[in-house]
């Protein structure tokens, strides 16, 4: 062959390459859009006032304003629950556990428990929390918007300890020196001044977790159940955007599939939200500490 | 400029180094047992899950594991069908995702104009940011009916080919095994696009700079140096990507069709471990409760062994660049 | 070699008839096993200041974080030997890192000012200390600045972020950081290897200013540097140390060939 063919063939494979990895992207992209647009357009046919106004009793002639209530309820009470225990934990793995073997496990469980089936997580939550709440009350509390928050918390749990402790890595070292050697306890050191350091890094991680949970379904169907009527109560079983959303899909009507879809609006916009969000603040961290 | 005299400070410094040193000793602990929660909450899933399944699990054995019956009336439960939908809608998103996400990669690190790799980048994260439950939406009422349409003439093209072509043979529902695989695929595709990206941007441009100094192609870089160097990394991704597709419940649910049976067409319905449990516990009493526990346990140990192992791919390249 | 001489000639203090502040007696460390520092004695002198000098490696910044027993929050690192501080082994278990850390501070190669206000930052170590008033607090976290040189350029600016500030004011502040706990060692570790000259050149300014109150030691990479600033240096090679005298002796008559190596730039 002579050296002019073996180059023409080797040009040949690279333009068959990036001409495939383009295809590739854009049709990633087109199913991105795709489902978007969908979302979108059915959504957006369907947002009317009374869906902020009335509960999801009436079927087609109601709302979504009990699932828009106890999803906000639930998904705030998770991050109440996930966030802190989050950021200390993930304090730990950075500032006294960096190189330990517990630390290592940890961080390498927590990365499993990252990407772990949602659903398992809300199957542990009923065994933990929703059968021996029924058998204590007799049957008076079972399913509960606390549950269904255990369950999201859960979920958000491994994002917060993941993002906690890679920005405390990336602050640099002798912050702490400085710190210690003007004679500053370690733990005033991470509270007062390392956290303070990676507070947006932190504050995305928190905000990540959020979106992630925001979204999740499977986690409540066990735990928080759902309820047609309005109620802030967490022991009370707590109807959701996405467990509505699941149930008036799988429901033949299509009056129904019509809320849903602007149940799933409402969830898409809010998670996109967050997620450019924590973009923008993201960017803006890295001013500090060059 | 003054300087100013050092004075001796009035400190009680013993005091405070004790007082510090308790305080300090507090903190630590505090922070022990919220990152042994994490630890605790593996453990705990994994133990509560094998206790409420225990009853099918130890009752029932081996034949749990390999009957393909599901009988609520007789309490006779088999795990096979959801196991196999399980196995087999994964493996399609895999087969379908990887080379895509491999293409997105290979566009965003290489061959794209630097000014649309972020904007397309963060598109494509856009896809990972989706709730499964909308893509479940999505699949149902968009995607089955567009499967319908198309399977007839799947029947005619890929149905023919001898071997595998009973695998594209049968009614055009529109939901079924394929379909699921296809929308968990497009779940999937962002994730390992994003794992596999990273991979790739860990090669030292040194690497890369020297090969084509010596007039390789962009391809060649790609497969000669970048590949091999990123190898365990990529697959761990992969791996990372199966992981997530095993556990997946809401995107599949909706358009799996929800029978047990097991056929040798990628075109008829099916069940998965997450969408039985999804679509029957709440109404499930008794033993058939107890046996989709049992499901969720072995999702879990599945999931469990899989992402290890994926983690485990990870770490080694982390290693490798001296991280 | 003649630029340094006549540098180290203009050196005012001379070294003899000072007390020793600290005496470093048959001092060894080792990190992960590595025997990092070889057997080191030597006087630092009080109210001077004390260079010292050497090429990459040869463990004068490893010496240096023996005074104050930075390195302690590192896992297997260890000092045996003696450093006395006012006639008490500092390397002694039994002795008060608190104690110690307001004896001594330390400022780092790289400005690390902590993320908040300036005056926060100043009065944050005074007020693990000590209990003060806010109106002394102003006092003191004014006195610091204006001792390290720095209150004129942000007496304004008092509430504004600390790392808003230039590299080279931000390694002032932390100076007044570190002075604001009145020590009476003062740790210099390559302050100004991350400054361009201007700025160097007023912490140069700053060092000979604050030695009539503290007693220095720095760490140079910078010949120049430690034959402009100091009275005493101390020339390190590979863990030891081959010499130690008056920075004038050092730079004009080396009493080790080694050293002189090193002064004329045979090695570096």
């Amino acid at each position: 062959m002579s050296a002019d063919s073996i180059y023409l063939r080797r040009r040949l494979i690279n333009v068959l390459a990036m001409i495939l990895s383009a295809c590739a992207t854009a049709l990633g992209l087109l199913f991105l859009f795709w489902i978007l647009w969908v979302t979108a357009s059915n959504g957006l046919s369907a947002i009317r006032p009374s869906l902020f106004t009335k509960i999801t009793a009436y079927g087609a002639q109601g709302g979504l304003s009990n699932a828009i209530a106890g999803s906000l309820i639930m998904d705030l009470m998770a991050l109440l629950i996930c966030a802190p225990i989050g950021v200390l934990a993930g304090t730990y793995l950075a500032e006294y556990a960096s190189r330990t073997r517990l630390g290592t496990t940890i961080r390498f469980l927590n990365d499993i428990l990252l990407s772990a089936p949602s659903i398992v997580m809300g199957l542990f939550v009923y065994m933990i929390i929703v059968l021996p709440m029924t058998h204590l009350t007799h049957g008076g509390i079972s399913f509960s918007g606390f549950a269904g928050s255990v369950a999201l918390a859960f979920i958000g749990l491994p994002v917060i300890v993941r993002t906690t402790d890679e920005m405390l890595h990336l602050v640099p070292g002798t912050l702490r020196e400085a710190a210690l050697s003007l004679g500053v306890p370690k733990w005033k050191l991470t509270v007062q001044i390392l956290i303070r350091a990676a507070g947006s890094g932190i504050l995305t991680g928190v905000l990540l977790a959020l979106a992630r949970l925001a979204g999740e379904t499977a986690p409540l169907l066990f735990t928080a159940f759902g309820n047609n009527f309005m109620t802030v109560h967490p022991l009370d079983a707590m109807a959701s955007l996405p467990i509505t959303i699941y149930q008036d899909t799988n429901d033949p009507s299509p009056a129904l599939h019509s809320i849903a879809w602007a149940g799933a609006l409402l969830i898409t916009v809010f998670v996109l939200t967050l997620s450019l969000i924590t973009r923008f603040l993201f960017s803006r961290k890295k001013v500090s500490y060059e | 400029m003054q300087v100013t005299s050092a004075e001796p400070l009035t400190r009680d410094i013993d005091k405070r180094s004790r007082a510090d040193a308790r305080h300090d000793l507090i903190f630590h602990r505090a922070l022990k047992f919220c990152a042994l929660l994490v630890l605790a909450s593996l453990i705990g899933a994994a133990l509560s899950t094998l206790w409420g399944g225990s009853e099918v699990l130890f009752g029932q054995g081996w034949h749990f594991l390999t009957s393909d019956a599901w009988n609520p009336v007789t309490d006779d439960y088999g795990a096979l069908a959801p196991i196999f939908g399980t196995l087999v809608t994964s493996l399609i998103a895999l087969v379908l995702a990887v080379p895509v996400s491999f293409g997105v990669a290979l566009f965003l690190t290489e061959i794209a104009p630097t000014w649309m790799r972020g904007p397309v980048g963060a598109a494509i994260e856009l896809l990972a940011g989706i709730p499964s439950i909308i893509y479940g939406m999505w699949g149902l009422f968009v995607f089955v009916p567009f499967m319908a349409s198309i399977e007839p003439g799947l029947n005619d093209t890929l149905g023919r080919i001898p071997v595998i072509g009973k695998l594209f043979q049968g009614p055009p529902l529109g939901l079924g095994l394929l379909t699921a695989g296809i929308v968990l695929a497009v779940m999937i595709l962002p994730f390992i696009t994003s794992v596999i990206r990273e991979v790739f941007l860990t090669v030292p441009t040194r690497l890369k700079e020297s090969s084509y100094a010596l007039g390789s192609t962009t391809w060649e870089v790609l497969w000669d140096i970048v590949l091999p160097y990123t190898r365990s990394g990529v697959i761990g991704g992969i791996i990372l990507g199966l992981g997530r597709a095993l556990g997946e419940t809401m995107a599949v649910t909706f358009v799996l069709g929800n029978s047990y049976n097991i056929t040798s067409s990628l075109l008829m319905p099916g069940t998965s471990i997450s969408s039985s449990i999804a679509n029957e516990f709440n109404e499930a009493v008794g033993v058939h409760r107890s046996a989709l526990v049992a499901l969720g346990f072995l999702l879990f140990v599945v999931t469990f062994i899989v992402l290890l192992i994926a983690r485990l791919m990870l770490r080694q390249l982390a290693k490798r660049e001296g991280s | 070699m003649n630029n340094l001489a006549d540098a180290a000639a203009a050196q005012v203090a001379s070294v003899e008839g000072r007390a020793t502040k600290i005496k470093v007696r048959d001092a060894h460390f080792y990190y992960n096993g590595f025997h990092a520092i070889k057997g080191i004695s030597m006087d630092i002198p009080e109210k001077q200041v004390t260079a010292i000098i050497g090429p990459s490696g040869c463990g004068k910044s490893t010496l240096l974080r023996m005074f104050n027993r930075i390195y302690a929050i590192y896992p297997k690192q260890e000092a045996t030997g003696e450093i006395v501080l006012d006639g008490e082994n500092i390397l002694d278990s039994g002795y008060s890192m608190n104690r110690l850390r307001s004896k001594v501070g330390m400022v780092f190669q790289k400005p690390v000012p902590f993320p908040m206000t300036i005056f926060e930052n100043v009065a944050y170590g005074i007020r693990h200390h000590e209990k003060l008033s806010k109106a002394d607090m102003v006092i003191r976290v004014e006195q610091a600045l204006r001792s390290a040189a720095l209150w004129d350029e942000v007496k304004d600016k008092l509430k504004q972020n600390a790392l808003g500030l230039s590299g080279g004011q931000q390694q002032r502040l932390c100076i007044a950081r570190a002075i604001a706990l009145k020590p009476e060692v003062l740790l210099l570790d390559e302050p100004t290897s991350a400054l361009d000259p201007i700025a160097t050149s007023r912490i140069e300014q700053l060092v000979a200013e604050l030695k009539s109150e503290y007693t220095i030691v720095i760490v140079t990479h910078n010949m120049q540097q430690a034959a402009r600033c100091s009275d005493l240096t101390a020339f390190m090679y590979i863990g030891e140390l081959i010499e130690i005298d008056s920075t004038e002796k050092i730079f004009t008559k080396p009493s080790r060939k080694q050293t002189e190596d090193y002064i004329t730039g045979r090695f570096g």
